[in-house]
């Protein structure tokens, strides 16, 4: 990491700050708050995917003591839970609490109550009637059907209702180019139909909501949020209080992977039963009642059509994406124009053709998952690359140097309205390097191999963007926030809105602010902070907690300098011009020394300053930094994945990985190093384990919320630490803070697609539904026997 | 369209409670705890570590009216070995049967069986004597002592019996154990010389409830096979023994073929469906492949003593 030494800071392996917290129990979580007189409350959910309630009785649970509300108590405004897009891509299709519920699970009613055993009594004294209840409808393509049931009639798109045609929520279309004409003249044409899997999040901590009436009106939120500030603003809007009314608190996250970029539904019904009982209220939900009704990953059905000429150049691609975004839209419009974005930066496709539909069905609603539909989309393409490459007789490395998107090409982050240019690629090196780890020349061929047990070597490509800020105001909202206050002894206190998930987000963002001022880690204090006391911060998502985040936190380090170092001047009256000062830590005098070059005399303490500062009342050193990315750079990883097959019982085992990464700057080496085991982790199970399957009659998903029967791998079942090899690209990444850029997501992009082709590779097999089964293995490779 | 589904339970489970009302005994003696179960016949539930009924009560599928613990019977804990063989009490840990160098040295396939089971914090709570009442089909420690051919104690207030474990399951969830009984310890026969034997099990992931598990013995004389016993789990209402499979290996000598013709008729023997956790036709394929393995790993074992 060449680039990296010259960092003070920067680069540096240093333990975890919250480390200690979390192993002790010491970090509270939104679940950990408790408040005297509190009141716990409980959701009735729909027990039918489709229904009609035609009246409830909730005079049995008011004798047990408990607060209840229904449909008829809450604001009647449809919201859309999602605020990271501007007004006019919003579709606004969800209550509070529903009468005509559309998956099971949706909320009716709630209930509040001294204990968790009255509330639970209460809600089980509830006494729905309904008079209506449908078949649902399940699958996109039969909820498309004009004859289909139709989950929703009339949504609203900004402040306008529009009429949803054959249960189609959204739609977008897309062409750049004769997408027929370069299919005509292509010499190789592949096409491919996709299904991918509908995935839980599965983070460490289900959805809790704290709220607590305060004197004057206002409210205080304490929840599992990805974004403090959105959450204030939608809870604003639904019940029509002031946001100057309304402050949400910061808490530890137990990771998210997207299922709190928008308010959780808990969040405003805590708010509506708090309203009610004026009481401080709670609502925990149960790991079962988070995975049965509370957040999924979109399921997308994909068409693929990819042609290049003999020379080994891509000239058409054809993508068609329907998505079954379940009974609500959260950000499924974004997406449709966000999957075309990730298929396009992909590859230099020539012309393109897109039609992209997400459709409504009775089903948890779907929402982003690490990756926002990047994982998605990336194991089908590079699926059908693989296959152009075969057909080509190319190495499909060699396929996919000559046609990604790279230095200097157009890189759509977030869709058709974020492009970026891109100033840093490392895929070339981590292409090399990564062959050269796995034995890529070296890799099996399918038809040479015998005997029980297969090896393959897969290899993937892929990308994530750094936030979605760009240079021109799109449809995303995409800025940051961040407070920086030099305290009177020289200590500092940062203060910041945005999450840290747990990836240790906060602890890059301290490294920025102390190589940009010296100051040692150590002396930064970051403030727990809440809605009132922080400026906006979108949300922390779209890997741009450290490459937006952390440059909003850089400038305001580098506007408190500019006030340290005019501060300084005044107590060296010899220098001039304060820009001749530089600012170092000194380990001896454990304090920032600031200095001029070659003159050894000419120096003053950060403390001496801020001291003086304050005793000759020349001010407070602070600023205030409101910060938007004129970029969204994409961080490129590249998967070699070695597997073993067992023919006999289907059962794919990993055995090898190489994983490639270049985030620009690598701020904290073992925190990166764990998002890419983290990552391999989550897109290993995408490919061979995970799926919401859903009962055909009743809509509830088959594991019944258990989590029994919903499996994620565990440490033996992933590859031995000596099996994992990490590399970090030698970039730097101009427009981002130090160089770097974000990590989170890309981590997790290429892996399905590279395991899926290490599959391919080990068995001449391609599968193009996941996850890829025992089951589907094994009856794949009986069929080919006959 | 109006739909006759069943409303889905989904607002009787909270698992951050037990959202049952039930009464709480926690019996110091063994009488003591048979008194309560001929008292209460029926209607009382008899939790050992917990990790099924708890969990079961947790979501409301058993709601019990009385719950007798018997975690206070340290008697019922215990691994001895006594001449006519080793005896195990019921509320022996999983994880302690894992640790016992009896336990691997004389009877691996329990052994390997209780390794395969849920993690360390599950096999530190869960008892063998429960995952045996669960009647699971898909229990573990089920497969390794049938092929041992154990036998279990059962206690009432009307005095004790013994029931092999072959007739011990009588479907999912169901014993042969009388309302009012409680198991109190495994007995497992010494094998004789020669005798090898396996566990082994295909799951989701290392942590998992079993697709397919299966234990094989046998018992090997001058590379002929004197008997052989195979056990087969979650392919069935019960776990099952494949007793056509092992009439077909007596007396053989276990090249590959017979290996194969063996696992056939082993999975013939089989009755599995379809659910959450595998497809029928899988788990019918897979029983071939670890009758196989496992009749492989216990012959190794046999022959090499």
């Amino acid at each position: 990491m060449g680039v990296t030494s010259r960092f003070r800071f920067i680069g540096k392996r240093v333990p975890r700050r919250d480390g200690v917290l979390k192993v002790t129990g010491a970090a509270k979580f939104a679940y950990d708050i408790e408040i005297p007189g509190m009141l716990y409350g409980r959701i009735f959910k729909s027990p039918y995917a489709h229904a009609i309630v035609d009246r409830i009785d909730k005079s049995e649970a008011e004798r047990l003591g408990a607060v209840v509300i229904t449909y008829e108590d809450v604001p009647k405004v449809l919201f859309n839970t999602r605020l990271v897009s501007v007004d006019e891509a919003t579709y606004k299709d969800w209550e509070v609490l529903t009468k005509h519920p559309k998956y099971v699970g949706e909320p009716i009613a709630a209930v509040a109550a001294r204990s968790e055993e009255v509330a639970q009594r209460a809600l089980e004294a509830l006494r729905v009637e309904f008079k209506e209840v449908f078949k649902p409808v399940l699958d996109p393509f039969e909820a498309m059907d004009p004859a289909a049931p139709k989950i929703h009639r009339k949504i609203v798109l900004a402040n306008r209702w529009v009429d949803v045609v054959n249960n189609v929520g959204a739609t977008l279309e897309y062409s750049e180019g004769d997408v027929d004409k370069a299919f005509r003249d292509a010499d190789v044409v592949i096409e491919r139909r996709f299904k991918t899997n509908r995935r839980y999040h599965l983070q460490l901590e289900p959805k809790v909501a704290v709220c607590k009436p305060e004197v004057g009106g206002s409210i205080t939120v304490w929840t599992t949020t990805q974004s403090l500030h959105n959450t204030r603003i939608l809870i604003s809007q639904v019940f029509g209080i002031p946001m100057s009314k309304v402050n949400v608190v910061k808490t530890f996250l137990g990771g998210a992977f997207g299922s709190s970029i928008h308010t959780n539904l808990v969040t405003l019904i805590a708010v509506a039963l708090c309203l009610k009982a004026r009481r401080p209220v709670k609502i925990a939900l149960t790991r079962e009642d988070d995975i049965l009704h509370d957040h999924v990953s979109y399921q997308m059905h994909f068409r693929i059509k990819a042609g290049a000429r003999r020379d080994g150049r891509l000239v058409a691609g054809e993508f068609e994406n329907v998505m079954d975004i379940g009974a609500h839209q959260i950000q499924a419009y974004p997406l449709l124009g966000t999957a075309l974005g990730w298929f396009v930066s992909l590859y230099k496709w020539g012309s393109i053709r897109y039609v992209g539909k997400a459709v409504y069905t009775n089903k948890v609603p779907t929402c982003a998952f690490r990756g926002y539909g990047n994982p998605q989309v990336t194991w089908a393409v590079e699926t059908v690359i693989d296959e152009v490459a075969e057909e080509l007789n190319m190495d499909p490395l060699d396929f996919r140097l000559k046609n990604y998107r790279g230095l200097g090409d157009i890189f759509w982050g977030q869709g058709p309205t974020v492009k970026t240019v891109i100033k840093s690629d490392g895929v070339p090196e981590l292409m090399r390097k990564g062959a050269e780890l796995i034995g890529w020349y070296r890799r099996p061929k399918p038809w040479e191999q015998r005997g029980r047990f297969r090896r393959g070597i897969g290899l993937a490509r892929g990308f994530h963007t750094s936030g979605a800020g760009g240079p021109i105001s799109g449809e995303v909202i995409d800025y940051t926030g961040a407070i920086l206050k030099v305290n009177e002894d020289g200590s500092i206190d940062y203060v910041t809105a945005l999450q840290d998930h747990g990836g240790g987000t906060l602890d890059a963002h301290v490294k920025i602010i102390a190589e940009e001022l010296g100051v040692p880690p150590e002396k930064i204090n970051v403030v727990w902070s809440d809605t009132f006391t922080t400026v906006y911060d979108v949300c922390t998502h779209a890997s741009r907690g450290v490459y937006v985040g952390g440059e909003g936190a850089r400038r305001a380090a580098a506007k408190v300098k500019e006030r340290i170092l005019e501060y300084a001047s005044r107590l060296l009256p010899k220098v001039v011009n304060p820009e001749a000062l530089k600012m170092e830590y000194d380990e001896e005098l454990d304090d920032v020394v600031i200095y001029v070059e070659g003159m050894p005399g000419e120096k003053v303490t950060l403390s001496e300053v801020a001291r003086t500062a304050w005793q000759r009342n020349w001010g407070s050193i602070s600023a205030s930094v409101s910060y938007r990315a004129t970029a969204a750079p994409p961080s490129f990883t590249v998967y070699f994945v070695e597997v073993e097959v067992d023919t006999e019982t289907g059962i794919v085992r990993p055995v090898k990985v190489v994983a490639g990464a270049d985030l620009g700057t690598v701020i904290n080496p073992d925190l990166a190093a764990g998002q890419i085991h983290g990552g391999f982790a989550q897109g290993w199970s995408m490919a061979v384990l995970e799926d919401v399957v859903y009962d055909p009659e009743s809509g509830e998903p088959l594991n019944k919320g258990l989590i029994t029967d919903y499996k994620v791998p565990m440490a033996p079942d992933l590859p031995a630490l000596d099996n994992f090899t990490v590399i970090f690209a030698s970039t730097y990444e101009p427009t981002g803070p130090f160089g770097a850029k974000g990590i989170g997501e890309a981590a997790a992009n290429p892996v399905a697609a590279a395991v899926a082709n290490a599959i391919a590779n080990a068995l001449g097999i391609r599968f193009y539904e996941l996850p890829i089964t025992p089951e589907k293995v094994l009856e794949a490779i009986k069929e080919r026997r006959g | 369209m109006a739909s006759r589904v069943r409303p889905s339970p989904i607002n009787t489970m909270n698992t951050h409670i037990i959202p049952v009302r039930f009464e709480y005994f926690a019996p110091k003696t063994l009488n003591e705890a048979v008194d309560l179960l001929s008292r209460f016949r029926g209607r009382a539930k008899v939790l050992a570590g917990g990790t099924d009924l708890v969990v079961q009560m947790k979501v409301g599928r058993v709601r019990p009216e009385y719950v007798v613990s018997i975690r206070w019977l340290r008697e019922l804990d215990f691994i001895d070995t006594r001449e006519d063989g080793l005896h195990i009490g019921a509320l022996t840990k999983l994880r302690r049967i894992e640790k016992s160098d009896v336990i691997r040295r004389g009877f691996i396939a329990l052994y390997e069986a209780a390794k395969a089971m849920g993690g360390v914090q599950v096999r530190c709570m869960g008892t063998v004597g429960g995952n045996l009442c669960n009647a699971s089909p898909a229990a573990d420690t089920a497969p390794p002592l049938m092929v041992y051919e154990a036998r279990v104690k059962a206690v009432s207030t009307r005095g004790e019996r013994e029931i092999p474990i072959t007739k011990f399951f009588k479907g999912p969830g169901k014993s042969a154990l009388e309302p009012d009984e409680i198991l109190t310890e495994v007995m497992i026969p010494y094998q004789p010389a020669n005798t090898g034997s396996a566990f082994l099990k295909v799951a989701r992931t290392s942590m998992d409830l079993a697709k397919v598990n299966v234990a094989a013995a046998i018992n090997v004389r001058e590379g002929v096979v004197r008997w052989a016993r195979i056990a087969l789990g979650a392919v069935a209402p019960t776990p099952i023994r494949a007793l056509k499979a092992e009439a077909y290996l007596a007396g053989k000598e276990l090249g590959e073929d017979v290996i194969a013709r063996a696992a056939e008729i082993a999975a013939s023997e089989t009755r599995p469906i379809t659910d959450v956790r595998s497809t029928a036709w899988y788990r019918r394929e897979v029983s071939k492949v670890l009758v196989k393995d496992a009749l492989r790993i216990a012959y190794g074992r046999a022959v090499r003593g």
